[in-house]
């Protein structure tokens, strides 16, 4: 690897991946939590209150991405709602950063300009739709109508 | 109570008459998670939460373990339990039903049975093992779509020893007439690669013919284990170089069905990931980065488009031109794109400017000159990231005649900094430029 990259301390740096997806709002509920490593029950809500702190305590003048511990957060509001995705040193900030906005589109095709209360009354099928985007902390699809295709296929044969 | 709360209270009413329409806000009035959340928006304190939650959990606890539960029934209870344990109560209690869920459902109970157990479970657990027999008739189903469940989930999670078990019908699928069973089967591969590599030694030639399927998705996937194998080993894959730009030249000149497409550009985390292996590739290798760049002078001409995801494009492109063997024009492109970056009034191209100038600025320390007003300004930016990323890129550039002003700045950093891992690593950097100029250093730190 670049000599840049090895002067880090840790070698983690040479590493790249997605380490989790939070969907909080701004009283610090979560709506959604996804995580491609494993972290303990425990551990998990004092990580997320956290990272809502941060990006709450952040204005528009400042940029999107925050260092915190050993990794970076990549934020992103929508009207109360915060999507926050964990990555590694590595990982391009800005390709998350739209990845992110990407996800929020599937989830405005598939419930008609979503809210809110869709993603809380529908956690089983917004999962469904982040597994389609992001496995093992990686991106497996970006295209729309793939990511969706899988959740539609199933909505029909319930549906009946 | 808070404005959101309210608005959520008052919105529910009306919510719960709606029109059953797929996607939309399925609620009927005897949902039990609508039950629950409604109850928990009307509370106060963490202590009511808790006292209702452990309510809910002894029903649940209850009604899993009755035989009178109905699939159907049992779907929700799974749903509620994954609610509950999101708000950080266990339900380890309910881990077998997961699974018993994704056994004897109907195909949407069994997603979410598969969900819950993806979400309760991780890959050591001794309950998984039992997952396998099922994973293994969905393999087999003559239903699609619970072929493409069972592949999501062996690609989440899987026992490694029984991996020879599901190779073979994994391997299979490699083969199946619809794409997405093909791109499935690959990304479950992928996943055996990263847990068991000795494995699957033996379908390397299986990954080629995925490399070259004609449908993009499918190719994509292959893509995953490439990065992979070619990070342990570049001097193995040289050979596909040609095969890589060739992909790259096609995504970059629109030939990609249009539903690739992101905001008029076509599969933008495509072309990133084929820039990182081409990166990989053209690592101190004339020959091999003599291929590579006419597709990198045409990726930086397209990506002027003023979005977000071109600029991570460019980013790419820009580290990919200075890892691989130089050329001259384009370096110098590169360097101009960088320049932009880091001019830029928008704070979060501002903030890769400097991210690309730490990466390049051993190789082009002119670069760095360049730009170093712009440097100074962004060491008093306000926004504290800014100021990290700064002191990133001086901690790269320090020389005899500016240790002294780089080791203050850092120590100022230090005074504000409340991040203790930040300042842990601008202390171990301090203290090796103390150690490279010890006396430029000493006087400063008294």
């Amino acid at each position: 690897m670049r000599r840049v990259e090895l002067c880090c301390v840790n070698c983690w740096r040479n590493v790249r991946m997605i380490k989790f997806v939070l969907m909080v709002n701004q009283q610090g509920q979560t709506r959604l939590s996804k995580y491609y490593e494993p972290v303990e029950l425990s551990r998990r809500a004092a990580l997320e209150a956290v990272a809502v702190r941060c990006c709450l305590s952040r204005s528009k003048h400042q940029c999107s991405f925050v260092e915190y511990k050993d990794f970076k957060l990549v934020y992103r509001q929508y009207a109360a709602l915060y999507v926050v995705v964990g990555i590694t040193h590595s990982e391009n900030e800005l390709s998350i950063y739209e990845l992110i906005q990407n996800f929020v589109e599937v989830l405005d095709k598939y419930f008609s300009r979503v809210s809110e209360l869709d993603i809380m009354f529908n956690l089983d099928s917004v999962h469904i739709i982040l597994d389609e985007m992001i496995q093992n902390g990686h991106i497996v699809e970006t295209n729309k109508s793939r990511i969706l295709a899988p959740l539609t296929a199933i909505d029909k044969m319930a549906d009946g | 109570m808070s404005d959101v709360v309210e608005k959520t209270l008052t919105a529910l009413p009306s919510l719960l008459s709606l029109d059953s329409q797929p996607g939309s806000a399925k609620l009927s009035s005897n949902s039990k998670l609508g039950n629950l959340i409604r109850g928990i928006t009307e509370l106060t304190s963490k202590h009511e939460e808790e006292k209702l939650i452990q309510r809910e959990l002894l029903l649940i606890k209850e009604q899993v373990s009755s035989p009178n539960t109905t699939m159907k029934q049992m779907k929700e209870l799974m749903v509620r339990a994954i609610y509950c344990e999101m708000l950080g109560y266990g339900v380890s209690f309910s881990y077998i039903h997961a699974i018993k869920l994704a056994q004897q459902g109907n195909v949407l109970e069994k997603r979410v049975g598969y969900l819950a157990v993806s979400l309760f479970l991780n890959e050591g657990h001794e309950l998984l093992l039992l997952l396998v027999n099922t994973v293994l008739k969905d393999l087999q189903s003559t239903n699609l779509i619970e072929v493409c469940m069972a592949l999501t989930v062996v690609s989440q999670m899987f026992p490694k020893d029984m991996i020879p078990a599901i190779l073979p019908l994994v391997e299979e699928k490699l083969n199946h007439p619809k794409e997405i069973i093909r791109r499935k089967a690959v990304l479950a591969l992928y996943k055996f690669y990263l847990i068991a590599p000795n494995q699957v030694q033996h379908i390397h030639n299986k990954f080629r013919k995925a490399l070259c399927d004609k449908d993009p998705g499918v190719m994509s996937a292959s893509l995953h284990i490439y990065l992979q194998l070619i990070q342990e080993n570049p001097e193995g894959y040289k050979d596909l170089a040609p095969s890589f730009v060739t992909i790259l030249t096609q995504v970059v000149g629109g030939k990609l069905p249009m539903d690739f497409n992101y905001h008029s550009v076509p599969a933008p985390w495509l072309q990133i990931h084929l820039l990182r292996i081409l990166s990989l590739l053209g690592k101190n290798d004339q020959s091999t980065s003599e291929i590579m760049y006419d597709i990198l002078d045409e990726s930086l001409r397209r990506a002027e488009m003023n979005h977000n995801i071109t600029y991570a494009i460019l980013y790419e492109c820009v580290k990919c031109i200075y890892t691989i063997y130089p050329k001259s024009d384009l370096l110098e492109k590169a360097a101009k794109c960088i320049g932009n970056f880091v001019l830029s009034a928008k704070i979060n191209l501002k903030y890769l400017g400097l991210k690309a100038l730490t990466y390049v600025v051993q190789q082009d320390p002119k670069l760095a000159l360049q730009h170093q007003m712009t440097i100074i300004e962004c060491l008093d930016h306000p926004d504290l990231i800014i100021k990290r990323e700064t002191l990133e890129l001086l901690f790269r550039i320090t020389n005899d005649q500016n240790v002294t002003v780089i080791v203050e700045k850092m120590l100022d950093f230090l005074r504000i900094s409340k991040d203790d891992h930040t300042s842990m690593d601008l202390v171990g950097k301090v203290a090796e430029l103390a150690e490279k100029y010890p006396y430029k250093c000493f006087s400063v730190c008294i």
